[in-house]
């Protein structure tokens, strides 16, 4: 009875509410998320050179992006930064993992000291590992000063392997957080399911082999996921840590974009490597998003 | 095929004691129900046989020889969880032979062992299939195969049928009864429900708050229970416990009832010599709702009957009985009769005790006089 007499403004109101709180987060979204992808996609294929210029020259950026050589640098550091921070963050990540869930004492205090890098931003990570990779000043400079005189770690300056320096800080920043994610996923595993392992006659290493680990697949997935978006628009970490040098050696695809983009003068090439990362991330993440939707409907 | 010989075994976690000497022995091919309320430590004393929680004092043996510090697998054991256990990302076939795989058993030897027991238990169709893609009553299937299949010295069972629904938990009790006449293995068989107690056992072992109340056949723990709390736990409707006075009337012993009317009763009870210790004394009457039934339903065999004109207070029909509530001595009792008996609410129907299955407890220790 009482619904009918205040429908009018009641109801009214309980059915827009919702829509009228959400609508100033969706309509910033909309425009200063999707807009600027979009009007970054028209600049990508525009004369665009210092400033914005909407005179349509098709494909032109995307050809010349291809055809220089610091993208190609770019390219070349993505895939090996790409490739061994994902494969030592998540297998380091798994093995410590493992390690604290042997229901070890003090588990509560040293899981925040794994996850803390995290919660610091590649900036200050990049800064601390500049200093401590310095050959000047970091640990080569300890190892002298306690007599280690042959001591050598120079790769923050030898051009053949900075890029693998900004491997170590990335690995060192993001495996913590891996090991919570892959943490939680073996604390999900039955623990009836270990015990009848046990009495199977499994020993521990093939109970995670043949057991836990293949059932940790999701984990694995969101891991890759998640260390692949942070690769490709790894920028922050790098521009912190070697500044993409020395000379061009540690460039990846954000310190070019925003290279082009901003001071080199050409925005159109800068907007179009923007695209092509958007391109990358894209494919990988639509593929989670559109299993995890459907797994989602499944059930 | 085995035996199983429990030894003043201790549990305690600190100053917590879960378990406080138990003592069970059982025979081979003997099936063994541990049962007792949540929390009273049979699913922990479960454990320690199965070797997945270490024994604090006391002797664990297996044929004979000690067990307390062999490893799960070395014990020849094998185990149903309540959770079933399988290994998600296995198929039925790879969860029925990882048991066997792991014992690096010869691959044809594995797969005629996978063959005889999916065979057995009806489960050749699923064993390609994933664990999430059956039911439950399959899922309790495949975790007896993985079981079966080891061809064990002793089954554990842990609450196996409590996560299926009514109708199937009764079917699967059928089959497991059926899988032990059939093999003759020896089972040791936790459970909260007295009923799959009573059906599955050829020996019950009662635990409250880590004591082990009773160890006896179904029939012992049910006729003849060591105190009230076995009394109690065992049977549905519980038996009633009544309090009453044993007095002497016409040179026999009996136990006095008396009626909502003020009418008293004396209810013959059993030669016992026991029991004349206690003549004018408290005691409490134990009676199973069955021996409070219509004249019609008494046992005929039965020497020590008794008739008499009780009010009765409610009746619950159950279709094939009904339960009459009374109340003898104050105490809410329950009678057992005949759904076409005649027994009406507020109206006097008449009653027969039938003494013969009567037992008597003593008052402060809630043990049986015997």
């Amino acid at each position: 009875m009482s619904t009918t007499t205040v429908r009018s403004g009641g109801d009214w109101l309980r059915q827009f509410l919702p829509r009228l709180v959400l609508a100033p987060s969706f309509a910033i979204t909309l425009v200063f998320v999707y807009g600027f992808i979009i009007y970054t996609g028209y600049i990508s294929v525009s004369k665009s050179k210092m400033l914005p210029n909407l005179d349509f020259v098709g494909l032109d950026n995307y050809r010349k992006l291809w055809k220089t050589l610091n993208w190609q640098v770019a390219l070349d550091n993505l895939a090996i930064f790409g490739i061994l921070y994902i494969v030592i963050c998540g297998a380091l990540g798994l093995f410590l993992a493992i390690l604290l869930d042997q229901k070890i004492r003090g588990e509560g205090f040293l899981r925040p000291i794994y996850l803390y890098p995290m919660a610091l931003s590649f900036v200050v990570t990049g800064t601390a590992w500049k200093w401590f990779l310095n050959p000047g000043l970091g640990l080569e400079k300890t190892m002298h000063d306690w007599g280690w005189a042959s001591f050598k770690f120079d790769w923050l300056i030898n051009p053949d392997m900075a890029i693998y320096t900004v491997v170590i800080a990335g690995v060192w920043q993001s495996s913590g957080f891996v090991m919570a994610m892959f943490l939680a996923g073996l604390r999900g595993v039955d623990e009836e399911q270990l015990k009848a392992a046990q009495l199977d006659g499994a020993s521990t290493f093939q109970t995670y082999w043949r057991i836990i680990i293949p059932q940790l697949r999701a984990v694995f997935l969101s891991a890759f996921v998640v260390l692949a978006h942070m690769a490709i628009k790894a920028y922050d970490l790098v521009v912190a840590l070697t500044g993409g040098g020395p000379g061009n050696a540690t460039e990846v695809p954000a310190t070019f974009m925003y290279s082009y983009t901003f001071t080199r003068n050409q925005m159109g090439v800068g907007a179009a490597s923007a695209m092509i990362m958007l391109m990358t991330i894209a494919a990988i993440i639509v593929p989670y998003l559109y299993a995890e939707t459907r797994e989602a409907r499944h059930e | 095929m085995s035996s199983l010989e429990i030894r003043d075994v201790r549990k305690s976690y600190g100053a917590a004691h879960i378990l406080k000497g138990i003592n069970i022995g059982i025979n081979s091919g003997d099936f063994l129900v541990l049962v007792g309320p949540s929390g009273c430590g049979k699913s922990t004393l479960l454990n320690m046989i199965a070797g997945l929680d270490t024994i604090t004092s006391g002797e664990l043996l297996i044929d004979g020889k000690v067990m307390n510090d062999v490893h799960p697998s070395q014990r020849d054991i094998a185990m149903v969880f309540q959770s079933y256990a399988l290994y998600p990302n296995m198929s039925v076939e790879k969860n029925i032979s990882f048991g066997l795989e792991m014992r690096k058993m010869p691959k044809a030897e594995i797969d005629k062992r996978v063959a005889d027991v999916s065979q057995m238990l009806q489960i050749q169709p699923l064993l390609k299939r994933k664990p999430s893609q059956l039911s439950g009553g399959q899922r309790q299937r495949v975790a007896m195969g993985r079981a079966l299949v080891r061809e064990p010295k002793i089954f554990l069972f842990d609450e196996p049928l409590s996560n299926l629904d009514a109708k199937l938990r009764v079917d699967m009790r059928t089959e497991i009864k059926k899988l032990h006449q059939r093999l003759g293995s020896t089972i040791v068989y936790v459970t909260h429900d007295q009923i799959e107690a009573m059906t599955l056992a050829t020996k019950i072992a009662i635990m409250k708050a880590g004591v082990l109340q009773q160890l006896g056949s179904p029939d012992e723990v049910y006729n003849a229970p060591a105190n009230m709390f076995v009394a109690s736990f065992m049977g549905s409707p519980s038996m009633n416990l009544i309090p009453s006075k044993l007095v002497m009337q016409d040179g026999k012993l009996t136990a006095s009832v008396k009626l909502k009317s003020g009418q008293e009763l004396f209810l013959p009870l059993a030669e016992n010599a026991a029991y004349n210790a206690w003549q004018g004394k408290e005691v409490i009457l134990g009676l199973r709702p069955e021996a409070i039934t219509d004249p019609g339903s008494a046992e005929a065999t039965s020497k020590l009957l008794h008739q008499a004109d009780v009010l009765i207070d409610v009746v619950e029909p159950t279709g094939a009985d009904i339960y009459a509530r009374m109340e003898l001595n104050g105490q809410d009792t329950v009678g057992r009769m005949r759904a076409n008996c005649g027994a009406i609410a507020k109206q006097n129907a008449p009653v027969t005790f039938n003494m013969q299955q009567a037992v008597l407890f003593d008052p402060k220790t809630e043990e049986r006089i015997s």
